[in-house]
């Protein structure tokens, strides 16, 4: 999902480059206040830990392979401002070395990668938790939480490309969206899967994470307030004027924002696509969404069986 | 995705790999910039940018068959997209700029990265007080990919040696669970090194 | 009496599982001595040694048992304990930690706020000591196990250091490595205290040798002596040396 230079206009590139230096910026005072000097080590190793398990092969179908993304991992583990910093260390390394995502286009990816993907997996994790008491539950939580990601990052990258005016919505979102629905149960396995053998090891290391309090700041709420901001900010200005297919409530805000969902759907009209016509449900993109929101019932309950067939109750396990 | 050697030939000796990291890593990037703003329909930039491009890469003795290779790997994605962007009405003005633009841009990052040493373009980054905690984390991250990497290709040989299943969800349970074990190990390191940095004076 | 280089008085420690690793463990070494620190693994040898620059315990205790040149390891007195005494890490990994090998020899220096024409002259002279001219832009990455042995030990000589704590220095060296770093060892006069298991490398570098089991000193004494004395050997993992089995005229 790394954008490469050439796909992103200028005001998209502005807008996204200002929310992540917002971002990582935040993420860097927080840690600076309450991060003790030992963090540093760990999210430089995690850093480079994300990037190679990135490298790694998980053999689908045929000769194609899965990989992973690791933002949820990394937020379950270290903390959400860890996250954000350890995302975007690696995502600015991937840029520089490889050209894997353009220099440009770092502000979108590592708003999509490292801050959409990692807070807001990370927010979701921690709501989905407070619901879900039990050890196991927090695992189910995790699946959950890293397949949303994935697709909150597919989306949003979508929003993006359509934004450019470089891919219409209503092709973008089916295509990319539809089949990160689909790679975010990759994710999700992968996740739960690593963390499982995490937990087995060292449970501690785990529940340190998954502490009510863990972030490390001063103030969470204030700390919410403000990642939440970013996040809805960034939706706002991707997503929600091309989110204008859909109930009329929506519409009604967007062109509020003075977003004339008129002018943004002269190209998704002349669009073959667009035409098409899922039978009972409607457009493609209307489609998709719906495909989301049962992909993401079908992912909980995925999680849930996942879950069983990982974790052994970890009583028998400590030394 | 299939990763080269990270920056094998960033310690070449050549004019270009001479130069200074900022002037390189300005000159970089300006050319992006230039070539991403420059709307299409103002047709001389690009090939006066590739024709420079070609250039630079003659003089840096950096193998041209290497950017070809890189060039490939990321078309694919590329071609999707611009091929999606046909769909516009109009879109073959913007499926031309997509290719043009990235292909361009990719070179000229891969050309930077490929005539400057990381730890160079670190130094650089210092000087324009990019904050020092976040310098820290690039380095220790770039030190330690490799060490990684070793460690995950002695754990995949050992794991091979006793795997007869490389599909399904067997195989991805004993990948994750090596991917933990590197975790695991990465965090103990990651101890280590602290102590290493704290015998040494770090705060 | 002198004061001692590093005196331990009544040490003890426990990991958080309480696992007892150090039990009253009390000694002396002057300066200028080279003290081989042997035992069973497990027995508690690199514990000691990270007790030397007060990594452990790891918040300084109120009443301190470690004593580097009759200064007690403190809050307060940590920064001065790490600019004199040296500790080098088992894996030489862990402890080069910078992209370069000039980054990582100047690392210390950098830390102790040393302007930068002195830190690079300080780099130099330290890279010379160790054998290593020119390696200053090399990646670690890419050096051998001898070479970045090497690197750590320039690392840490680079701040003139008077006490040098070792690691197993010679793990994972092949034997000309083994010979470059015994040499260079014997060549530097500040006090060595090394736990390890090569036994000729305590021969050939140690006038004492103290041995360590499950935490207690249960010797200490000149090296031939000690590593002599088959029984003792045995009693604690260790066997006697091959190069004490057969007489040497020298």
């Amino acid at each position: 999902m790394h954008i490469p230079d050439g796909f992103l206009d200028t005001k998209t590139i502005v807008a996204t480059s200002a929310l992540s230096l917002l971002g990582v910026g935040r993420a860097l005072s927080v840690l600076k206040t309450r991060m003790s000097s030992r963090k540093v080590p760990l999210m430089g190793l995690a850093a480079a830990f994300i990037f190679v398990a990135q490298m790694i092969n998980f053999p689908v179908v045929g000769g194609t392979s899965g990989h992973f993304l690791g933002a949820v991992l990394v937020a379950v583990l270290l903390g959400p401002s860890e996250g954000i910093l350890v995302m975007s260390v690696v995502l600015i390394v991937q840029c520089f070395l490889f050209a894997d995502g353009g220099v440009l286009a770092l502000g979108a990816n590592i708003f999509n990668m490292g801050i959409l993907a990692a807070l807001g997996g990370y927010y979701l994790y921690r709501l989905a938790a407070v619901l879900i008491w039990s050890e196991r539950g927090k695992f189910v939580a995790v699946a959950f939480a890293a397949w949303f990601s994935t697709v909150l990052a597919a989306v949003c990258c979508t929003g993006e490309l359509a934004w450019s005016g470089t891919v219409a919505w209503s092709a973008g979102f089916p295509a990319m969206t539809g089949i990160h629905i689909l790679i975010g149960i990759g994710e999700a396995l992968i996740t739960t899967l690593v963390l499982a053998a995490i937990y087995a090891a060292r449970p501690d290391l785990v529940s340190i994470g998954m502490a009510p309090d863990a972030g490390g700041e001063a103030r969470p709420l204030r700390g919410v307030l403000i990642n939440g901001s970013l996040i809805i900010i960034g939706l706002v200005l991707f997503v929600l004027p091309f989110a204008s297919h859909w109930p009329d409530g929506l519409e009604k805000i967007a062109s509020v924002f003075g977003f004339n969902s008129k002018v943004l759907s002269r190209p998704l009209v002349s669009s073959p696509l667009s035409d098409y016509r899922v039978p009972g449900v409607g457009s493609l993109p209307r489609a998709t969404a719906l495909a989301g929101i049962i992909g993401a019932i079908l992912v909980f309950g995925i999680s849930f069986v996942l879950a069983k067939i990982v974790i052994s109750k970890p009583k028998g396990r400590v030394p | 995705m299939h990763h080269d050697f990270l920056d094998r030939f960033a310690r070449l000796d050549s004019p270009i790999h001479r130069l200074p990291a900022v002037l390189k890593m300005a000159s970089a990037l300006l050319l992006v910039l230039t070539v991403i703003i420059t709307p299409l329909r103002i047709i001389y930039p690009f090939p006066a940018v590739a024709l420079f491009l070609i250039l630079i890469i003659a003089l840096s003795r950096v193998p041209a068959l290497f950017f070809l290779r890189r060039l490939l790997l990321f078309e694919p994605f590329v071609v999707v997209v611009a091929a999606a962007s046909l769909l516009q009405p109009a879109g073959g003005m913007t499926c031309a700029s997509i290719i043009i633009k990235s292909t361009l841009s990719l070179t000229t990052v891969l050309l930077m990265s490929n005539t400057t040493p990381f730890t160079e373009v670190l130094g650089v980054l210092r000087r324009i007080h990019v904050p020092p905690a976040f310098l820290t984390l690039l380095a220790l991250m770039y030190r330690y990919i490799f060490v990684l990497i070793d460690e995950m290709q002695r754990m995949k040989r050992a794991r091979l040696s006793r795997t007869f299943v490389t599909r399904g969800m067997r195989s991805w349970r004993s990948i994750s669970m090596i991917t933990g074990q590197l975790f695991l190990r990465s965090t103990e390191r990651a101890e280590r090194i602290f102590a290493a940095m704290s015998a040494r004076g770090w705060k | 009496m002198t004061t001692a280089a590093v005196e331990l008085k009544n040490l003890c420690f426990a990991y958080p599982d309480n696992r007892l690793a150090l039990q009253d463990v009390s000694l002396r070494v002057e300066a200028g001595e080279s003290v081989g620190l042997i035992g069973p693994n497990g027995a508690g040898k690199s514990t000691l040694l990270l007790h030397l620059n007060g990594i452990l315990p790891e918040t300084p205790s109120e009443q301190p048992s470690v004593f580097i040149h009759g200064v007690p390891i403190t809050k307060s007195s940590l920064r001065q304990v790490r600019r004199e005494v040296g500790l080098l890490f088992q894996d030489p990994d862990d402890q080069i930690f910078c992209p370069t090998v000039y980054e990582d020899v100047a690392f210390g220096p950098r830390q102790f706020g040393l302007p930068e024409k002195d830190v690079k002259d300080l780099v130099k002279e330290a890279l010379l000591t160790v054998g290593l001219r020119g390696f200053d832009m090399r990646s670690p990455h890419h050096l051998s196990s001898g070479e970045k042995q090497r690197v750590c030990l320039a690392g840490i000589l680079v701040s003139r250091p008077k006490i040098l704590a070792l690691d197993e220095p010679t793990r994972g060296l092949d034997p000309r490595g083994k010979r470059h770093l015994l040499s260079l060892l014997q060549s530097i006069s500040a006090t060595k205290i090394i736990a390890t298991h090569d036994l000729e490398l305590v021969v050939e570098l140690c006038q004492r040798a103290i041995v360590l089991d499950e935490g207690k000193v249960v010797a200490d004494g000149p090296v031939l002596t000690t590593l002599s004395d088959e029984e003792l050997m045995l009693a604690h993992g260790l066997e006697k040396p091959h190069i004490l089995r057969h007489s040497h005229p020298h």
